[in-house]
């Protein structure tokens, strides 16, 4: 099982455009998320607080859907998943 | 016509093209690269989403303010200053909801569509803080 991880603006800058990452049954968003770029260390620090927390501006989505932050710790990733993260908006 | 693109803008054509029948107003916005002592602007957008988010947008607009039609036309890549970064087109019966109309589509895109900018200076480059959605007002 793969699930893709997208990122925008800063935090592609960061990180890549877009990562593919295996997943293991049952794994959270937010636990793929914060093993996916643990070793990137100014983008963990531009995703995540000092408690593996997704910080409170970062927006996230699933299949183009909006996710909360805090459903994130109990939402298992599906098979070909594609998880958008990117900070506030700001087209216009 | 909803459009996430690269190309400039025919504006006038897009104004032709929305004087339909019953048309009495139409407003059109224009977002411009400002000279904020930048080179230029980059913008980028998570396109598969926001096309979707652009065209619900203009969908609830035209039922809420009796709009006769609304196009968007939000450009990415590097724009220079003075470009065009965002049309919006709104034709309605009267002048009232025309301008309410594209208020509403300018903030509604402003507070929700996944579009990013980037100002390009001489000293490297700055993203344009955006508003959270859970925090209206506040950016990160």
């Amino acid at each position: 099982m793969t699930a893709k991880l997208r990122f925008f603006a800063r935090f592609r800058e960061l990180l890549g455009t877009d990562i593919l990452v295996p997943v293991r049954e049952g794994v959270t968003i937010s636990d793929l998320v914060r093993s996916a770029v643990s070793g990137n260390e100014g983008g963990y620090a531009a995703i995540f607080d000092e408690n593996g927390n997704f910080r409170e501006f970062v927006i996230l989505m699933r299949n183009g859907k909006r996710i909360e932050r805090q459903d994130t710790k109990n939402t298992p990733v599906q098979d070909g998943d594609e998880i958008a993260i990117f900070p506030p908006v700001a087209g216009g | 016509m909803i459009k996430v693109q690269h190309e400039d803008v025919d504006i006038a054509r897009l104004i032709q093209d929305a004087k339909r029948a019953g048309t009495g107003a139409i407003v059109v916005f224009d977002g411009i690269v400002r000279d904020d002592d930048i080179r230029e602007m980059e913008l980028e957008a998570y396109r598969e989403v926001a096309v979707p988010e652009l065209e619900r947008i203009a969908d609830i607009a035209m039922a809420k303010f009796h709009l006769i039609h609304v196009d968007i036309i939000h450009r990415i890549g590097r724009l220079a200053i003075g470009e065009n970064i965002l049309v919006i087109v709104v034709s309605a019966g009267h002048r009232k909801e025309a301008y309410e109309g594209s208020r509403y589509i300018i903030e509604a895109i402003k507070a929700g569509v996944p579009i990013w900018k980037k100002e390009l200076t001489k000293g490297g480059g700055r993203w344009v803080p955006g508003e959270h959605p859970d925090r209206s007002g506040k950016t990160e």
